[in-house]
């Protein structure tokens, strides 16, 4: 009993060894550099030469004037809204039809359906980049076209999205497979002796019941998608001319290519509460339905 | 006991992370005291010397580091041939590549235990200048040795020179070349001449669809050669103040019209023949492309079976210009400021040693494709036998430094370049729009042009 008491009072015990190193990364990885950020977005910050001199909200002022920063803020939701859309649309589909009865191979199918998205994101970029190639690239090829995708400023934002689209949908089958499995029989069980149709039980049940699932598809969607820059960075570069920059991607450029730190964090920390707030109404949402 | 086991391994692992953070290790082993001065040689250099009939640190043992991101091999054959002198020195050429290089290296010179000798490029002077120690040689040495020494003066002293010089050429294809017909004397020296020829290479199929481009600049040339135009008709690129960048002048939209009419008048490529004018060349669909010294590199390590040649750029008459184009400098290495009083010694010994002698001038601008910037070189066989190097030798100090300004210059200009050939922008709109981001951009950077210090610059 004595040596189970000094062992609990030793401050070198396992749990605050493992405890303390948390800490530690938690405040230099994530709570240093935040807080640097909500600082220095109040300063003209270039680490370069060593500027870094207090302007006041100035850089607020001048991203909110900036035309920019409002394409990109409206790239960001076009390209957000509609992969989300097409992630839940298309995961929700194949779920279903992975979900069913009649289908086959079933392993095989969850199997491909995943691949993409544990497939990394840059070497997805750099493969439909080749397949959006305008000389040699497959879509071209297939579909008999002659249009060259990444580089015309009508196709640029929905090519990107596409293949977002494509890599990701797997991740929202996989969810909703979770989901569908999880549902009580018992509901449809009685939805059959009352004779409903394959469409009214998928109205009256699946679809209200996989509403929570759908609601951490979409959320966890958005804050992703909100900061899409890495298939901007490989795919356009914000191109052509200005017109696929993200928010994200506006961020990055802003920091490593004019090393402007203050006007960067300025965007991050806007960016931040943007996130926050659509997470915010989001699980209201939730909550209300709920 | 397992606890503690596991709390000991721990606390092991704690400190071998902290041990790896440390400096590398600057091994002694190997070497031997020297205590012979006279080591019967001739002294190197006509005016950077390096007399090697002395002792280096007294004689004792020292070891220092240098740090590069390329061309390892070409600094370890003078290393060795420095330690052959001085037993007593070890020279650690460490390798690092160029991502990690300019992440690293700030931080390591903040320190002491930062290389005493470390590669520069002018890109990153205003992150490492702070952290340099300047060349114990006299700037009339150096200024007498190399070309361009006088745009690196700061304050009186120097800190890095250009050891080469690169800059932009056009590549052909001869096999294209020869198919159209043309020969060695249809090497156009202005631009009507190489509209001319471009025409000449461009091949269509039935349908009309381009299948051959006369002369491709999508990608990044744009943004590399439009300053360079600007300089042929004596236009800076930074206004009387030496830190406003003058993008949106009558120079560059009439340049930009000039190359837009290539495309959209002359027919001779497309924005849409690929979107990468190297690959589009390398891969045998592009008969002429203008590019940097690396496209050699390029060519000889990806597309070996190209036969190519390379041209001068044109000019605008067969005038002399005021500038053939703009170049940029392959820096020679720095010295540490902060590294011990004894490192900095061998380190500035070890530079006289490279300055003075020629192997590394013409072995790195070999590398590099570049043209050495040491006078006696200007004529050396083995430079001259480079087809790169040849094309820039006639008229190697017809060519401007502006400095080494923010990338926000060229990163603007190239989307400058997309907004005009892809989304269909008006040039005089376009360009305005890009000097109103430029300057944006550049509101916070520490640049001043040395385009006044150009040996030509009155002749505006």
């Amino acid at each position: 009993m004595e040596n189970v008491g000094r062992r609990n009072n030793s401050i070198f015990t396992l749990k605050n060894i493992v405890v303390t190193l948390l800490l530690i990364y938690f405040a230099v990885f994530l709570i240093y550099p935040i807080g640097m950020a909500l600082v220095g977005s109040f300063y003209n910050w270039n680490p370069m030469n060593g500027t870094f001199d207090f302007n006041g909200i100035r850089n607020y002022t001048e991203i909110l004037k900036d035309k920019l920063f409002w394409t990109s803020m409206s790239n960001t939701m076009i390209f957000s809204i509609v992969v989300i859309v097409f992630r839940v649309l298309i995961g929700l589909l194949l779920a279903l039809a992975l979900f069913s009865k009649l289908a086959r191979f079933k392993t095989t199918f969850r199997t491909v359906y995943y691949m993409p998205t544990i497939t990394p994101l840059v070497a997805v970029s750099f493969v439909w980049v080749w397949l959006y190639n305008p000389q040699f690239g497959l879509i071209n090829d297939i579909f008999g076209l002659d249009i060259n995708w990444l580089k015309n400023k009508d196709t640029a934002l929905g090519s990107v999205m596409l293949m977002t689209i494509w890599k990701d949908f797997g991740y929202a089958t996989i969810i909703y497979l979770g989901g569908l499995m999880s549902l009580p029989d018992d509901c449809f069980e009685a939805a059959d002796i009352d004779g409903a149709s394959g469409w009214e039980k998928f109205k009256y049940i699946t679809w209200p019941l996989l509403k929570p699932t759908t609601m951490l598809v979409a959320v966890t969607s958005l804050i992703t998608y909100l900061q899409s820059y890495i298939q901007i960075l490989v795919m356009t570069e914000g191109g052509p001319g200005t017109s696929t920059y993200t928010i994200s991607y506006l961020i990055f450029d802003e920091a490593f290519q004019n090393y402007n730190f203050g006007t960067a964090s300025a965007m991050s920390i806007v960016l931040f509460f943007f996130i926050g707030l659509l997470t915010l109404i989001s699980f209201k949402l939730t909550k209300e339905r709920n | 006991m397992v606890r503690k086991l596991v709390i000991s391994l721990l606390t092991l692992c704690l400190f071998l992370a902290l041990a790896a953070c440390s400096g590398e290790d600057k091994s002694l082993k190997g070497l031997s005291k020297d205590e012979k001065s006279d080591k019967g040689m001739e002294v190197i250099g006509e005016n950077v010397k390096f007399d090697p009939n002395k002792l280096v640190n007294n004689g004792e043992t020292i070891a220092i580091e240098l740090w590069t991101w390329g061309g390892k091999e070409v600094f370890q054959k003078q290393v060795d041939a420095y330690e052959k002198i001085y037993p007593n020195v070890k020279i650690k050429v460490v390798n690092q590549p160029w991502d990690d290089y300019w992440t690293k290296l700030p931080l390591q010179l903040k320190g002491k235990n930062g290389p005493a000798l470390f590669n520069v490029h002018n890109s990153y002077h205003s992150n490492i200048i702070k952290f340099m120690a300047p060349y114990d040689i006299s700037t009339e040495a150096l200024d007498k040795d190399y070309i361009g020494v006088t745009s690196h003066v700061i304050d009186d002293h120097v800190y890095y020179i250009d050891y080469a010089i690169n800059s932009g050429n056009i590549y052909y294809n001869k096999k294209m070349w020869k198919e159209a017909g043309l020969t060695e004397t249809n090497i156009p020296t202005t631009w009507d001449q190489f509209i001319q020829v471009a025409e000449k290479l461009t091949k269509k199929d039935a349908t009309g669809k381009l299948i051959q481009a006369g002369f491709n600049f999508n990608g990044e040339t744009y943004k590399a050669i439009i300053a360079g135009l600007g300089y042929q008709k004596g236009e800076l690129l930074f206004k009387k103040d030496g830190k406003t960048v003058d993008f949106d002048n009558k120079t560059t939209i009439g340049n930009t019209q000039m190359l837009y009419d290539l495309y959209n008048k002359f027919h001779v490529g497309s924005p849409d023949f690929g979107d990468d004018s190297t690959k589009s060349f390398g891969n045998g669909q592009s008969a002429m492309v203008y590019k940097w010294g690396w496209m050699q590199g390029e060519l000889n390590n990806n597309y070996p079976d190209i036969e190519w040649g390379v041209f001068r750029i044109p000019t605008p008459t067969d005038e002399v210009p005021f500038a053939f184009d703009r170049y940029n400098g392959e820096s020679t290495p720095g010295i540490n400021a902060n590294a011990s009083r004894e490192e900095q010694a061998v380190a500035q010994d070890f530079l006289k040693f490279i300055l003075a002698g020629e192997d590394f001038g013409r072995e790195f601008s070999l590398f590099n494709a570049s043209f050495p910037s040491k006078r006696s070189l200007a004529k050396d066989p083995d430079i001259l036998a480079d087809p790169v190097l040849r094309a820039l030798a006639p008229n190697v100090d017809r060519y401007i430094w502006p400095g080494s300004f923010p990338s926000a210059v060229e990163t603007q200009s190239g989307r400058v370049f997309e907004e005009i050939f892809y989304n269909g922008v008006d040039i005089k709109d376009a360009i305005k729009a890009g000097q109103k981001q430029m300057e944006k951009d550049m509101k916070n950077a520490d640049f001043e042009t040395v385009e006044s210090k150009y040996k030509f610059y009155s002749e505006r």
